[in-house]
């Protein structure tokens, strides 16, 4: 075997965190390796080293088998490295081909005849993309605006833009989290056509089924430490789970048929905009019955955030209706809608789920501050809160040295879980969750899934926003699909496929069948 | 599952202390830091290394022992306590209010009208009144910005500014007019009542024979009292001896009273035999009570209350507040009204207590309103650290003169320490990497001071 690229040793230290130790890693030439491991387990920190953001306390690299040192990203990209981060670098209102070229441009560093140069680059640019583009099978239009795009589109134009650096070695951070499974196909499709170009890749991601799919060997970091290295040939799903966590995971949840009771939310065509009034919600209707999980499926950015945002009062409704147990609470505020049980595990938990600077226990009341038996008047019982936030930190193993901690310093999977044990703690009739694992690690997810599934036991209507398939097809019992601010479909999640939700999210309706 | 008993671990309380110690020790090496950097400037600009001590040595004189010295800094104190803790409520709720100048303008206007408008109140009646519609002048002050804040998002630190301005011309033009004292050849307001004014501490002791006065001070002690002993059964280990609430509040009730009766009965006869300030140009007043009363009710407000857990939400995480439920423009309109009324009452005690003429003259120029800026990031908008930073700027603004009249070390360089405690405060990398500390590992900021243009 040949390497393209070995670690050896790769140590670095964080302020109290040791985030790689000792890391052995290596890349042979014309192979996919998969990189898997939990948040915090050290792999970003690891591709941030290679590509040149980091340097290491210790520890060697060599390219091509010779040692050599990566200062920059820039550095990086002159040694021929690649990397497509996971959220893009991309500049929104240039064009396909005006992003593609800004590293080369400042490169030069010709700013005194820019404008000329800028011109003869474009010409040879496009040429090159085109050429690109073809060969790998990546489809993009050079003179679209970036910012026209859809996210699979932006996502070529992250690895035409590596490509076009000559990225000998090309590292691709979680790129299937913004895909649909087609399009994530499609991406498996380009990645191996670039394994026959002599390029070599490393592919990060925590869905274990990819690993499957598309690599040539896997890795798996845990706590900074390099666990160890496998083929897909060798390993099976629990096996790896296993080697990511430490211990045993149950990764298919278990759960009894639903038994559906009353119509508890109700909403009639309902219609909303986002911030540029662009319609997100279009013409909405859907309910959810007591002791069942509504799930549903979509890419990101179809109008999911807005969806939610309108049933919890956060965001205005431009029509229709929405009813939590025959209430009408269309236009009512964030606190009317809470009050009348609903709960609401946001997409986002450190804009919206949580204070990152207050303590845990005040976290755990950021609902019921006001309410008895933790408000007498307008004093806080500081006991009260305090017991609380005791009780909900063992019952809901939230990890924390104590109830007083800053959430903010928690790990992601214990930061959800203040958020799930606040949400879950009430009476709630109504439980609307919006991605409620992601970037979590397998045991958080577990657990929370779990607790989703006995909220439901308990009566609990729940509706389960996800944009991880898997997800929604472990946890739902009857499915739809959004795309493009409509549901298009509901199916029920006993005969729904992967393939025919996946048809279903990239806006394609037939072949589905109710 | 790790259900551990999280309350009063023993490690919980270790951290407790150690965490206060932390929080302190960054201001005290940035004041350090500042003190030798200001040694080195005075060092360079006299040209000789023994100005430093003179220099030094007369500003602790000046701000601690000269005659009235203590005094002197306290009565600077008072002021910027109030003052500062404008600012920090302000910060708490993610608000930069830069218009507490302009609101303590409109305080000390407020108190000159209201002090001058009654001549027959008793102090009792006069004094509440004049104190709480200045605050009111300085709550609506503030509650403009944040009216315009809260509605258009338009940015408060812009509108406090430009009130400041208006708050400014309007001062002047109501002095020099409307409110103007025409028997005196200064352009002035109207001299206050009496009986509104802040007693100034030599004339306690008079004041106290006089039974309405008496009352007066026996039921805010009566009230101090009530709030302590509520504290001491409901939050202290004094709550274990007591069985149920009904003996709760008889103990809290019977306490108030004791206190309230012996100061009516006593204090007035205490005070003619012992008291510490007998001197008649002294000037400390009893705003030496409120002051700290003042740090107290903040620290309760923000710390202990549904209000205060609202205000320091909404500061932090506007997002989330929404998220749980809380009226963020409620809030921010409140914070400005809050932090406004405070800014007032600072204002309202220049006149009442301090200003020779117990009037507001033209050209009143306080500076209180900018320097509680530095103040309350000094202490990091912690209301009760505010009390030792107010001391701290209080007295180096007392203890300039004699610093200057001694070295010859222009009285400015208290104006460039200060701006250097601030430097080293609101930069603590550099104070980490000057004294070689390490940083901490979960080093997550703590207070977002201001959050930046928009919101």
């Amino acid at each position: 075997m040949t390497f393209a690229l070995q670690a050896h040793g790769i140590t670095k230290k964080f302020p109290g965190v040791l985030a790689n130790d000792q890391v052995n890693f290596d890349l042979a030439r014309g192979e996919i390796h998969g990189l898997l491991g939990e948040n915090g387990a050290g792999k970003t920190t690891l591709m941030n080293i290679l590509y040149g953001l980091y340097q290491p306390d210790a520890g060697e690299i060599l390219l091509d088998s010779h040692a050599t040192q990566i200062t920059s990203p820039h550095d990086a990209i002159q040694q021929g490295i690649g990397m497509v981060h996971q959220h893009f670098m991309l500049v929104p209102p240039l064009t396909v081909i005006e992003n593609i070229i800004l590293g080369q441009e400042s490169l030069r560093g010709a700013t005194k005849f820019l404008g000329r140069l800028a011109v003869l680059d474009r010409a040879r640019a496009a040429a090159r993309i085109r050429e690109l583009s073809h060969q790998y099978g990546l489809e993009v239009d050079p003179d679209a605006r970036v910012q026209d795009l859809p996210v699979g589109a932006q996502q070529r134009v992250e690895i035409v833009k590596a490509l076009y650096r000559d990225a000998k070695i090309l590292i691709l951070d979680e790129p299937t989290a913004v895909l649909t499974p087609q399009e994530a196909d499609d991406l498996f499709k380009i990645m191996r056509g670039m394994i026959e170009q002599g390029r070599s890749l490393i592919f990060i991601t925590h869905k274990l089924r990819e690993m499957f799919a598309v690599t040539d060997r896997v890795s798996v970091m845990r706590g900074g430490k390099m666990v160890g290295t496998t083929t897909p040939q060798h390993a099976t799903s629990e096996m790896l789970a296993e080697m990511m966590v430490g211990r045993k995971v149950i990764l298919q949840i278990e759960k009894s048929p639903a038994h559906p009771n009353a119509t508890v939310l109700q909403v009639e065509n309902l219609q909303v905009e986002d911030e540029r009034h662009a319609q997100m919600v279009d013409d909405v209707s859907f309910f959810v019955r007591a002791g069942e999980i509504l799930g549903i499926a979509g890419v990101q950015g179809n109008g999911q955030r807005e969806l939610v945002e309108a049933l919890t009062g956060l965001r205005p409704v431009g029509a229709g209706k929405i009813f939590v147990l025959a209430h009408d609470v269309t236009h009512k505020k964030p606190r009317q809608v809470i009050e009348y049980g609903v709960a609401h595990v946001p997409e986002d938990r450190h804009k919206h789920g949580l204070v990152l600077t207050f303590p845990v226990a005040d976290n755990l009341v950021l609902c019921t501050y006001y309410q008895s038996p933790f408000a007498r008047g307008i004093e806080i019982d500081a006991a009260q809160v305090a017991r609380e936030a005791s009780k909900l930190v063992g019952e809901f193993d939230i990890r924390t040295p104590s109830t007083r901690t800053n959430v903010g310093s928690l790990s992601g999977g214990n930061q959800q879980k203040v958020i799930v044990a606040r949400e879950l703690d009430r009476p709630v009739k109504l439980l609307i969750v919006n991605q409620p694992t992601r970037g979590l690690d397998v045991g958080s997810i577990e657990f929370i899934h779990r607790r989703i599934v006995e909220a439901r036991d308990r009566g609990t209507a729940v509706l389960l926003v996800s944009a991880e398939l898997d997800e929604i097809l472990s946890l739902a019992d009857r499915i739809a699909v959004m795309y493009k601010g409509r549901l298009l479909e509901t199916l029920d999640a006993k005969i729904a496929t992967r393939e025919q939700l996946g048809l279903l999210m990239a806006g394609v309706k037939e072949g589905a069948h109710v | 599952m790790s259900n551990v008993a999280l309350k009063n671990s023993p490690n919980d309380a270790r951290s407790a202390f150690a965490k206060t110690l932390d929080a302190l020790s960054n201001p005290l090496l940035a004041i350090l830091l500042a003190f030798v950097l200001g040694a080195v400037i005075i060092a360079i600009t006299s040209g000789n290394i023994s100005t430093v001590p003179v220099a030094y040595i007369g500003l602790i004189e000046g701000a601690f022992f000269k005659t009235r010295g203590l005094s002197e800094s306290l009565v600077a104190t008072i002021p910027y306590v109030l003052a500062s803790l404008a600012v920090a409520l302000g910060f708490k709720a993610g608000l930069f209010n830069i218009g507490v100048e302009g609101q303590f303008y409109i305080g000390s206007l407020t108190a000159a009208a209201v002090g001058a408008a009654f001549h027959d109140l008793p102090a009792l009646i006069h004094l509440p009144l004049v104190l709480i519609a200045a605050a009111l002048g300085g709550a609506v002050w503030g509650a403009i910005p944040g009216i315009l804040k809260a509605k258009t998002g338009a940015h408060e630190v812009i509108n406090t500014i430009m009130m400041n301005y208006i708050a400014y011309r309007l001062t002047e033009f109501l002095v020099s007019n409307v409110l103007r004292d025409k028997a005196s050849s200064a352009v002035q307001t109207i001299r206050i009542s009496p009986n509104a004014e802040l007693w100034n501490m030599a004339t306690v002791p008079a004041r106290l024979t006089d039974p309405l006065n008496a009352i007066f001070i026996a039921l805010l002690l009566a009230i101090t009292t009530f709030f302590f002993a509520r504290w001491l059964v409901l939050r202290t280990r004094v709550a274990a001896r007591f069985q149920t609430a009904a003996q709760k509040r008889a103990f809290t009730t019977a306490l108030t009273f004791m206190v309230a009766l012996a100061a009516f009965f006593f204090l007035p006869l205490l005070t003619q035999t012992v008291w510490p300030w007998t001197d008649p140009y002294d000037r400390l007043h009893i705003g030496l009570f409120l002051a700290p009363a003042a740090a107290v009710s903040v620290a309760w407000l923000l710390n202990k209350t549904t209000i205060g857990f609202e205000l320091r939400t909404v500061g932090a995480n506007p997002s989330a507040a929404q998220y749980a439920g809380i009226n963020i423009g409620k809030n921010i309109v409140l914070a400005m009204a809050l932090s406004g009324a405070l800014a007032g009452l600072a204002g309202a005690i220049e006149v009442l207590g301090v200003s020779i003429c117990r009037c507001l003259p033209l050209f009143f120029s306080a500076g209180y309103g900018f320097d509680s800026i530095a103040i309350a990031l000094l202490a990091r908008a912690d209301a009760i650290g505010i009390l030792p930073s107010s001391f701290l700027f209080g007295a180096l603004r007392n203890g300039a003169d004699l610093m200057e009249l001694r070295s010859g070390v222009s009285k400015h360089v208290i104006s460039l320490i200060q701006a250097l405690v601030l430097l080293f405060v609101a930069a603590p990398a550099i104070v980490r990497y000057l004294t070689r500390q390490k940083t901490k590992a979960d080093a997550v900021a703590d207070v977002p001071l201001t959050r930046g243009w928009g919101r």
